[in-house]
């Protein structure tokens, strides 16, 4: 483990009961890339972040996010990273700006921080002048983009998303990658799981995961080339079905 | 630390403002139960069949049994200068509520010192009797006197203490506990229990089912920080509510706040802790909204209904139910409530109900932690 790895991880495993939803899974996420994790349904992509995040205790096998054990340094590991949830991180009951102020301060900001990350983040989601507009009425693209600067109002060095542009349109998602590449500029790590291949296509090393277990890995370009050409939609129906 | 707690206490409070139907279960529903027994109370409150005893017979004491006269609470329908006839006149039914001015009465009073009147109320009827007896004490502060009631109730006040009077063998006391004395106290806990454990469970259910918690979980926000920060507010509500509960029942209904104030203060708090303890408990079980509601109403509601005197007087239940009932909290803050309220009890006398109460919020607590540290793994 070298800290040129925003993440490494060795042997990870978690069982529910019998099942095991993730399998003696390595990998390791170089700092400043965009890593794309694919998977089929209930492959253990969530399952996998949640260990990653210290949300869930892994079963056996190591975990390092930015130098740090997870198991032991959760605390120090968890003020550095970012995380988008599956599920909609915001409340739609409370306005942008709430929203924001709540993040700012579970993220424990002092305000002149909080002031600056705000005006970014209206900046960068383009959501100036909707910040008293309640979050249930925005549309799922906004939302999403509120939900990211949610999950980076505290300047995080590597970022987990997971499936962060399910149910965006096209446009939508475009404006979103955007959003991300201009993170990614800035030096932030991003872990990104996707269902969508033109997204996957986008990422500097792609990981997919079936039932659990690492079925491959490389850069796009790489894993294309490895499997003859395919396009990734192929690869995935391949690696995914067996 | 206390940043984290408050972001989370004033979302917490900014989901029960934007949720009018909520709000109004929360804020509106205590008050509404007491307008009830309001209106309830307005019904029988008059012309109470009152009998007065006058064994003093001076201007101070006829004065005195004059005021009881001129309140269209009282209906004064029988007299007397003895004792001796008050049995059958309450056996008969004749009136609900006698007035005993023992000898001495109006030369106490004269010397300042403290004179004793003497309320004998026929508790058997229900309603009028506690009517009687508040409209008594009323009465005696409208009188502007010094005086201490004597009630003789079953709680056992000697009344041969009162100008030799002998007790009489009667039911003192309302077997089905109808009464708002009753009442109120028990109405007081089943809010309590309301707000705390029901809308603690359902808050943390949901915040751990819309997904919200994981994110919560993520910032570094400990778990204690983001309890502590979600039960803030319903600490904060149901401590209000009692308050106003309090006030509104010794100031309408003239519900006799005898005991130690510090002693209530501190059994509710207890009592509170227990709640919200409760209701953690219970979401670490919960998965749905749903079924956190139905559990909240198994183990929170029905109990706190069915025990604290709104349905049945506790005495009248099968042996196992009082048994089963000294296994939750609800009971025993019944009972010191009315102990503080109706008894003039303090710490002293509360002591078995506080230390009951104690351990049950530490036991509860003990075991929602656990349960809550087992969900991560
Ligand atoms: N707490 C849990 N208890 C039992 N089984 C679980 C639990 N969490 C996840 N699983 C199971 O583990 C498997 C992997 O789930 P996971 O959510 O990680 O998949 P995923 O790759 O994120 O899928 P999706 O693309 O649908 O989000 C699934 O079969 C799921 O049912
Ligand atoms: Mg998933």
């Amino acid at each position: 483990m070298t800290e040129a790895n925003a993440i490494s991880i060795q042997n990870l495993t978690k069982r529910f009961g019998h099942f095991t939803a993730v399998d003696h899974l390595s990998l390791e996420v170089p700092v400043g890339q965009v890593f794309g994790f694919l998977g089929a349904n209930g492959s253990g992509k969530t399952t996998t972040i949640r260990m990653l995040t210290g949300s869930l205790t892994p079963s056996s096998g190591k975990a390092y996010v930015l130098g740090a054990n997870v198991a032991k340094r959760v605390a120090e590991v968890r003020r550095r990273i970012g995380y988008m949830s599956q599920k909609f991180s915001l409340f739609e009951d409370m306005t942008v700006e709430e929203n924001l102020r709540f993040y700012g301060g579970v993220y424990n900001l002092d305000p002149d921080e909080f002031a600056a990350r705000r005006e970014y983040i209206l900046d960068m989601a383009d959501l100036r002048g909707r910040e008293s507009e309640l979050t249930a009425n925005l549309s799922v693209g906004w939302r999403q983009r509120l939900a990211l600067g949610a999950a980076t109002i505290h300047s995080p060095e590597l970022l987990f998303l997971d499936e962060p542009t399910s149910g965006v349109d096209p446009l939508a998602r475009r404006r979103f990658w955007d959003l991300l590449y201009e993170l990614a500029k800035t030096g932030v790590t991003l872990f990104v799981t996707t269902h969508y291949m033109d997204e996957a296509s986008h990422c500097n090393r792609l990981a997919f995961i079936n039932s659990g277990r690492l079925v491959a890995e490389g850069t796009p370009n790489e894993l294309r080339a490895q499997h003859n050409g395919a396009t990734l939609e192929e690869i995935f129906t391949k690696l995914s079905t067996n | 630390m206390l940043n984290r707690i408050l972001a989370i206490t004033g979302k917490e409070f900014l989901h029960l403002w934007r949720d009018p139907r909520m709000l109004a279960a929360v804020l509106l529903m205590p008050v509404l139960m007491l307008l009830l027994f309001a209106y309830a109370i307005s019904f029988d409150i008059r012309n109470v069949p009152t009998g007065i005893v006058d064994m003093d017979n001076t201007p101070t004491s006829r004065e005195y049994a004059q005021a009881f006269d001129a309140s269209d609470l009282f209906n004064v329908s029988y007299r007397a200068d003895t004792i001796s006839g008050v049995d059958a006149v309450i056996d008969e039914g004749r009136v609900s509520i006698v007035l005993v001015i023992p000898k001495g009465f109006g030369k106490d009073l004269l010397a300042g010192l403290t004179a004793e009147v003497g309320v004998y109320v026929d508790g058997s009827e229900p309603n009028s009797g506690r009517v009687s007896r508040a409209a008594a004490l009323a009465l005696t502060t409208q009188y502007n006197r010094e005086l201490a009631v004597r009630w003789a109730d079953l709680n056992g006040v000697d009344i041969s203490a009162v100008g030799g009077l002998e007790p009489l063998m009667r039911t003192w006391y309302n077997p089905e506990l109808k009464s708002s004395d009753y009442l109120i106290p028990g109405l007081l806990v089943v809010i309590m229990m309301i707000v705390t454990v029901q809308q603690t469970s359902v808050s943390l259910v949901r915040e751990r089912a819309q997904g919200t918690q994981d994110q919560i979980t993520v910032s570094a926000t400990r778990p204690t920080e983001l309890l502590l920060g979600k039960l803030l507010p319903w600490s904060i509500l149901a401590l209000t509510e009692v308050g106003i509960i309090t006030l509104v029942s010794k100031w309408l209904f003239n519900i006799p706040l005898r005991g130690n104030l510090f002693a209530f203060a501190l059994g509710t708090f207890i009592f509170v802790v227990c709640g919200l303890a409760l209701g953690m408990l219970i979401s670490s079980f919960c998965n749905t909204l749903e079924s956190a509601n139905m559990m909240a109403i198994v183990v929170a509601f029905l109990p706190s209904f069915l025990l604290s005197g709104f349905v049945f007087a506790l005495e009248q239940l099968p042996e196992w139910i009082q048994w089963l009932s000294c296994a939750l909290p609800v009971r025993f803050m019944v009972e010191l409530t009315r102990d503080v309220f109706l008894k003039g009890a303090g710490f002293a006398e509360v002591l078995p109900e506080m230390s009951f109460m104690l351990i049950f919020a530490v036991l509860a607590i003990t075991l929602a932690a656990h349960f809550y540290r087992r969900r991560l793994r």
